[in-house]
């Protein structure tokens, strides 16, 4: 009797991980449920953990930043991306235009200024090393 | 005898020690009530429970969780509220 109900619970328990492998696939659309960008749709990018992954927005789309979250925090919806694993943000952008996601969900396209705000954080710690080089 | 607008029960008094060793009253406007879940009723974290006039003083990140719903829903509540907008 014992025996038959673990089995049971072992078949249950492999089921659930077999569902939580397959929900949280990469190029998985999601949306956060906790935190400051709960409610934010966002992209499943790469696995790292059972209970981990990593996710991005992008943010000029949706303002969910790239960044590890647990997949308690997310829900899944019913789409999906074809992406690589680890896709940068310009290649989700453009799985979102080729799924025709934006008219979807409703999202905004990114606009040039949001686009041109993150290339220049990006380029600003850059231009102050290379001034620091140019002191010395 | 304390002055006639301080004879009342609604106030908050406080016995503080002079250095002199003799006590005296201070009186304070009473705190409001804790905030609550409007769904469930469980008290919020991250609300102040201070006089309107105190918390204007504060940041807009001071007085509410920086959430959907925050400093309305608690946690749980805010986060069946957003699945179940999604269904």
């Amino acid at each position: 009797m014992k025996a038959s109900r673990d089995a049971f619970v072992i078949s249950v328990m492999l089921v659930s991980c077999y569902e939580v492998h397959v929900m949280f696939d990469v190029g998985r659309v999601c949306m956060k449920v906790a935190g400051r960008e709960a409610g934010k749709y966002c992209v499943v990018v790469k696995k790292l953990d059972a209970n981990f992954v990593l996710v991005t927005g992008p943010r000029s789309v949706t303002q969910v930043k790239r960044r590890k979250c647990n997949i308690l925090h997310l829900e899944p919806l019913k789409e999906s991306l074809e992406i690589k694993d680890d896709a940068s943000d310009e290649e989700v952008i453009k799985a979102y235009e080729a799924a025709s996601l934006f008219s979807k969900l409703d999202l905004p396209k990114p606009s040039r200024r949001a686009e041109q705000a993150e290339e220049s954080e990006k380029e600003r710690p850059e231009k102050k090393k290379s001034k620091k080089k140019e002191a010395e | 005898m304390p002055r006639p607008g301080l004879r009342v029960r609604s106030l908050r008094k406080m016995k503080i020690k002079l250095p002199g060793g003799a006590f005296i009253i201070h009186y304070f406007k009473r705190r409001p009530s804790g905030a609550v879940c409007a769904s469930c009723g469980k008290p919020l974290h991250g609300v102040p429970r201070k006089r309107d006039v105190d918390v204007k003083s504060l940041t807009k990140s001071q007085r509410r969780p920086e959430r959907p719903y925050g400093g309305n829903l608690c946690p749980g509540c805010a986060r069946q509220k957003i699945k179940s907008r999604l269904r």
